[in-house]
């Protein structure tokens, strides 16, 4: 397989991302697509992950996890910082639907990055010979799992619609300043955690089978994102409808 | 005599403790790598499920 396949998928992944974003008449469709892509994607990643790429030189095998860990790591991040746009935009100007999509990327980033780390302390205990280290990237990983669950407490907590997107932006934008910090901790500090490697550092193979298994973990965090947006914004609706359009009592819809 | 024994004991570096890290290699570790994609697969799947639970009805 030519190794600019999974950078031309991409390509059409954030593609349709972006139909999907601008064109609305699409959104009832381009989802479909991606979670199609998505899935065969994955198929073909367990053939290439485990299979097809040779193992490394030094973790042996072991090593093969990276294709599971640092996608979801990544794709945490990613989410982590549209709530943090999100958050910016929401008080900027008022709108349900960013308070929404704050929501749902919140909720979406948590999920990607527990098990992200969850990966990695796996990947740690034949590598490092234990599962867990303070080391400045953990503590930074684990802070970040921290907050954003707080943040989503926050959420549930606070029953005033208003209050609640207002506290929880500006806890958004508070929150957000863990990952910056959480990405250079490997350059900052000695950690005992590996600098992050480049296609200069990384055997062409392995870069390729990397950018794939990313590739069809973005399928998934858009296909997340979307339908946990759906939810939040059907509550908020719900939430903030004026009373004549919530049904008569006794009426249970 | 005494102090080129003394030197020598002070430079001797044992082969393990002259190696570079990184001179060793893993050996097997599978079941690590099953049970973090098993993780990762399960994972999604559960929380996919949990999307379509919590979706809008109507």
């Amino acid at each position: 397989m030519p190794e600019i396949t999974p950078l031309l998928i991409l390509g059409g992944v954030v593609a349709l991302i972006a139909i999907h974003t601008f064109v609305a008449s699409t959104r009832t469709w381009v989802w479909k697509v991606l979670l199609g892509l998505g899935v065969a994607m994955f198929g073909v990643q367990l053939y290439l992950a485990l299979k097809w790429v040779p193992p490394d030189r030094e973790m042996g095998d072991v090593y093969r996890i990276i294709y599971m860990h640092v996608p979801q790591v990544w794709m945490a991040l990613l989410a982590l910082t549209l709530n943090f746009g999100c958050s910016i935009a929401f008080l900027m100007k008022k709108s349900w639907k960013t308070d929404a999509l704050a929501e749902a990327s919140a909720e979406v980033g948590v999920y990607f990055g527990t098990v992200g780390v969850s990966l990695g302390a796996i990947w740690a205990k034949p590598t490092w010979g234990v599962y867990w280290d303070w080391d400045p990237r953990l503590t930074t990983s684990a802070i970040m799992i921290v907050i954003y669950m707080g943040y989503l407490t926050l959420r549930r907590f606070v029953e005033d619609p208003e209050k609640r997107a207002t506290w929880s932006a500006v806890l958004g934008i508070i929150s957000f300043v863990d990952l910056p910090v959480l990405w250079y901790s490997v350059r900052w500090w000695n950690s005992l955690h590996q600098r992050q490697s480049s296609p200069k550092t990384v055997d062409g193979p392995m870069t390729m089978v990397l950018r794939w298994s990313a590739t069809a973990f973005l399928c998934m965090l858009f296909v997340f994102i979307v339908h946990r947006f759906r939810i939040a914004y059907a509550a908020r609706q719900r939430e903030v409808a004026p009373p004549e359009a919530l049904p008569a009592a006794g009426v249970v819809s | 005599m005494i102090a080129s024994i003394a030197l020598a004991l002070l430079q001797y570096q044992p082969e393990a403790q002259a190696g570079v890290v990184g001179s060793g290699k893993i050996v097997g570790g599978w079941e690590y790598v099953y049970v973090a994609y098993g993780l990762t697969l399960g994972g999604m799947l559960l929380y996919g499920l949990s999307l379509w639970a919590r979706r809008p009805k109507g």
